[in-house]
């Protein structure tokens, strides 16, 4: 049967070939013989009956295609170093508690919910598709494929724990500043610095001028020593001028959030804002 | 007693913790051992150690795939907890039922955990006691055992009857146990099996768990009796196991090596297509300066070498390493057909359709062993391949597969995520920054290179120079071989064709201290960087090893550059665990010890497609390879392209 079937598309293309119409006569069910007979003589009913079909099946595709694209791109990503708290901030956003704690992830948690925070508004709250990018460096490929379907990032410090590790953080956080995906979309970035409850922790300008000025270094030691490098990557701020955050394509906030006590109204603005 | 039992999802959401009351845990062994052990492939252990100041635990674990659960459990290391492994079994098999994706606590499981816990407890006793007799005649304990089981559920029965209101609902779970959960525990306690005797055994232990259950909840008295029958049981367990397993190693041996052969074939015509970087004319091939071979240095005309990028800059998607996928077709479905006639055709058409439940060891076996042949015909280290299966087997077991994929197919998606996960570099390995971050300091950037004899240490060396040369970083060399004839010589030669300044001493002198002052002199002189050459030693040679070890901990150099052949089979691994065992040994203070930050992998030109060596040393160590060398040429310097190395280890 599919040869038969495959040939009928051939010779539905040709026209004329009688030896096509005959073996199709004898295989196909006498109805649709008779409209082929039918349909042969009638040039026009042919070419309309395979314009209809390719009309439709055109818009079929056009459709899906755009509600699914459009479904992709709606996730709001949790991204950040290891022992950040991502984990914390999703469950805390999900459900308002962090439950029992949270050790190193080995996987991605995803999930499409209502904020904790809106469950209680009346009328109707639309769900937010967030996934908690596991901070270990071997997994850090999985970012990759998450990227091109997210509208906004964001990205977690540990602002308890921060200065033994921003040599790190800055590395992932110009990984990300550079990425294609990233550049192109534009694609917001919230600064999130964790664990503000603490009292050692440092203040969010703090962390951003540390930032920046690592970042600043990076950009040195990346593009002017290796530019011969892969030179895909995309260069970061203007060129010849100290670096800050400003001078990014994409905007990038900071926040002061504490996901252990629940006090993480900002990044629920940030993802109200961009979903 | 155990310092913590904890349940938590692959995800990390922590779902049951029992810490005992008082004690907290030194340091963070849990998440140690997923950064350290589950992390690296190493999932297929058995236990993991872990050391915090003042303590060490010993942790071992279980995985319940199809819910995506680990299960934790840690104990002080001087206490060796022989119940662990089954606690986590049956705590394994009790929460599987509680478990709802959607809860998050389960402050009901405290009770039913502190009941299993005091019949493991109760039961070790008696293991201990009893042990002898069970293992002479593991036949009879199963016997013991079904009869058991049979006294043991009439016993239930009753109990429930009787006491069904008084006790605290811990009888109905000791029969939802075991009806309900019979299918997971047939494949966690015999999945090991083959799967003729599976079924029999499957019997046996969701009976016993029921017997068990029941046990735990009534008398003590009837609690020995029946864990009897439960060791009983263990023990042929493992007896089978053991058979299993020399099965397996003796059917491991007689690989396929048709297939390896046809590997071979197909793939020499590619060897044509390398790119040589840009060849050097013919000319440039004599090395040999005539000048400089009549005596030194007085300056004399000096060749420089001027040949373009090193290939350390350029786009890794050139071609020489890139293996076709034709091969994984062919292949897969030499796998499938090997996997699928082990049962009839129509069983596995059906389920190729449906879908199975959950995948058992049993069915991933003959998949495995197939990637395992294939990794060690790739030149992997046997053990390390084993040990890699295992790891991928214990991530597959219980794990739903979907319709319409084959077995091999399912194992060659996770191996491939594991090959990546392995190689995939723990830290940056962006060595000009950290050149840069050490002139900023205002101190020279130290790389020492150690390996075994005529792997290609100062050849290496001096294409490194030549790579941080082209990025307009000042490069200093330390002839640090003061043993080997010639080395200094050798290593001048290479300084003048690069016009690279060179600190030596001659030979005879202490290595560490010309080490010591080479870095001396490049912080007087401004150079970022010092590349150390040291002498070649066998792992074994004790005498030379320490002087290595004193040299790396004189010195403290930024990066210590173990320098391996691709050619190495098992030894490369031996050789790694030698050195870093040994730099930590002997290392005079225990404070701080250096080990091995990162690997050169040499040689990678002359093995084609067999690159096992770059996984036995990156999976033993932990160390990312940095660099790759692969020709003659100072150009022929290369990262490492993870992509390309899994595929053709899977090939």
């Amino acid at each position: 049967m599919p040869e038969v079937a495959f040939e009928s598309m051939e010779g539905s293309e040709q026209l004329q070939s009688g030896k096509v119409s005959e073996q199709l006569s004898i295989a196909m069910p006498e109805w649709l013989s008779q409209q082929w007979e039918t349909l042969k003589h009638d040039q026009a009913a042919l070419y309309t009956t395979i314009a209809v079909l390719f009309v439709t099946l055109l818009t079929l595709f056009i459709v899906t295609r755009v509600t699914f694209k459009r479904k992709k791109s709606k996730t709001v990503l949790l991204v950040g170093l290891n022992g950040a708290g991502k984990t914390a901030l999703f469950y805390q956003l999900r459900d308002g508690t962090t439950h029992q704690g949270a050790v190193t992830s080995m996987e991605p948690n995803a999930d499409t919910f209502i904020l904790h925070s809106e469950t209680s508004k009346k009328g109707k709250v639309k769900p937010v598709h967030v996934v908690d990018v596991p901070g270990h460096p071997k997994l850090r490929p999985q970012l990759e494929e998450l990227l091109p379907k997210s509208c906004c990032l964001v990205f977690v410090v540990d602002a308890l724990d921060f200065m033994p590790h921003v040599r790190a953080a800055a590395e992932y956080l110009y990984e990300l500043l550079t990425n294609k995906e990233v550049v192109k979309r534009r694609i917001p970035i919230l600064l999130t610095c964790n664990k503000m409850d603490k009292i050692t922790a440092h203040s969010s300008n703090f962390i951003k001028g540390q930032l920046e000025k690592e970042l600043n270094k990076l950009r040195k030691s990346r593009t002017s020593v290796s530019a011969a490098d892969v030179s895909s990557e995309i260069s970061l701020g203007v060129q010849g001028e100290v670096f800050n955050f400003t001078q990014c394509s994409n905007k990038i906030t900071i926040a002061e959030v504490s996901a252990l006590t629940g006090k993480v109204e900002q990044v629920e603005q940030f993802i109200r804002e961009y979903v | 007693m155990l310092e913590q039992f904890l349940i938590f999802t692959r995800g990390g959401l922590v779902l049951w913790s029992c810490l005992e009351v008082g004690k907290a845990l030194k340091g963070s062994p849990v998440d140690a051992l997923i950064k350290t052990c589950l992390l690296e492939e190493r999932a297929g252990d058995s236990s993991f150690q872990y050391d915090a100041a003042g303590a060490g635990y010993t942790l071992k674990w279980r995985f319940h795939n199809e819910l995506g659960l680990v299960f934790v459990a840690v104990y002080q290391r001087m206490l060796h907890l022989l119940y662990v492994d089954e606690l986590l079994e049956k705590v394994m098999r009790e929460f599987s039922i509680l478990f709802v994706p959607t809860r998050t606590v389960y402050h009901d499981f405290d009770d039913t955990y502190r009941q299993l816990l005091k019949a493991a407890e109760a039961n070790s006793h008696f293991k201990r006691v009893g042990q002898h007799r069970h293992i002479d005649n593991p036949r009879k304990g199963s016997e013991s055992q079904a009869r058991n089981a049979q006294t043991g559920r009439k016993s239930d029965k009753s109990a429930g009857k009787s006491s069904g209101s008084n006790d605290d609902g811990a009888d109905e779970d000791g029969e939802a146990d075991g009806s309900k959960f019979g299918p997971v525990g047939y494949s966690n306690g015999t999945g090991n099996g083959h799967a003729n005797g599976n079924k029999a055994n499957g019997l046996g232990s969701t009976k016993s768990g029921r017997s068990s259950a029941s046990g735990s909840s009534s008398d003590e008295d009837s609690v020995a009796h029946k864990t009897s029958s439960e060791n009983a049981f263990d023990v042929s367990k493992l007896a089978k196991l053991r058979n299993n397993k020399s099965k397996k190693a003796t059917s491991g041996m007689e690989g396929p090596k048709g297939t390896s052969k046809d590997d071979a074939v197909s793939k020499k015509p590619q060897k044509k297509n390398r790119v040589w970087g840009d060849a050097p004319p013919p000319s440039k091939l004599d090395f040999t300066d005539p000048v400089s071979v009549d005596q030194g240095d007085d300056g004399v005309d000096i060749a420089v070498v001027e040949k373009g990028l090193s290939l350390m800059d350029k786009d890794d998607d050139d071609e020489s390493f890139r293996v076709e996928d034709m091969m994984v077709e062919v292949e897969k479905e030499n796998g499938g057909k090997k996997a699928a006639s082990k049962k009839g055709w129509l069983t596995s058409l059906v389920q190729s359709v449906a879908g199975k439940p959950a995948l058992e060891y049993a069915d991933l076996e003959p998949a495995l062993k197939i990637f395992k042949e294939r990794l060690m015909t790739k030149n992997v280290a046997a053990d390390i391949a084993e040990k890699l299966c295992d790891s991928v087997a214990a991530s597959l077991v219980g794990k739903k597969q979907g319709s319409f994929t084959r077995i091999t197919t399912t194992v060659q998606a996770a191996m491939e995520e594991s090959l990546v996960r392995i190689l995939t570099p723990k830290r940056s390995v962006d060595i000009l920054r950290d050149v840069h971050q050490a002139k900023e300091v205002g101190r020279p950037y130290t790389i020492v290179f150690v390996g075994v004899n005529g792997v290609g240490k100062s050849t290496n060396l001096a294409k490194v120079a030549y790579w941080l040369q082209q990025h307009d970083i000042k490069v200093m060399m330390a002839a640090c071989d003061t043993f080997r004839s010639g080395a200094v010589e050798q290593l001048r030669t290479h300084a003048r064709r690069l016009q690279i300044p060179i600190f030596e001493r001659g030979y005879e002198k202490d290595p560490a201290v010309v080490a010591r002052d080479a870095i001396y002199e490049a912080k007087r002189t401004k150079q970022d960087v010092v590349l150390v050459d040291t002498a070649g030693r066998m792992q074994d040679n004790e005498p030379l090893m320490r002087a290595l070890s004193k040299l790396i901990n004189m010195n403290d150099p930024d990066l210590v550059l173990f320098v391996g052949e691709a050619l190495v089979g098992n030894d490369g691994v031996h050789q790694l665990t030698q050195f870093n065992q040994k730099l930590a040994d002997l290392s005079s203070t225990s404070s701080q010890t250096q080990s091995i930050d990162g690997i050169l992998l040499t040689k990678f030109d002359t093995i084609d497609d067999k690159v096992g060596a770059a996984l036995s040393m990156v999976y033993t160590s932990g160390a990312p390879v940095m660099f790759v060398g692969c020709g003659q040429n100072y150009t022929d310097l290369k990262k490492l392209n993870i992509k390309s190395v899994m595929k053709s280890l899977l090939t």
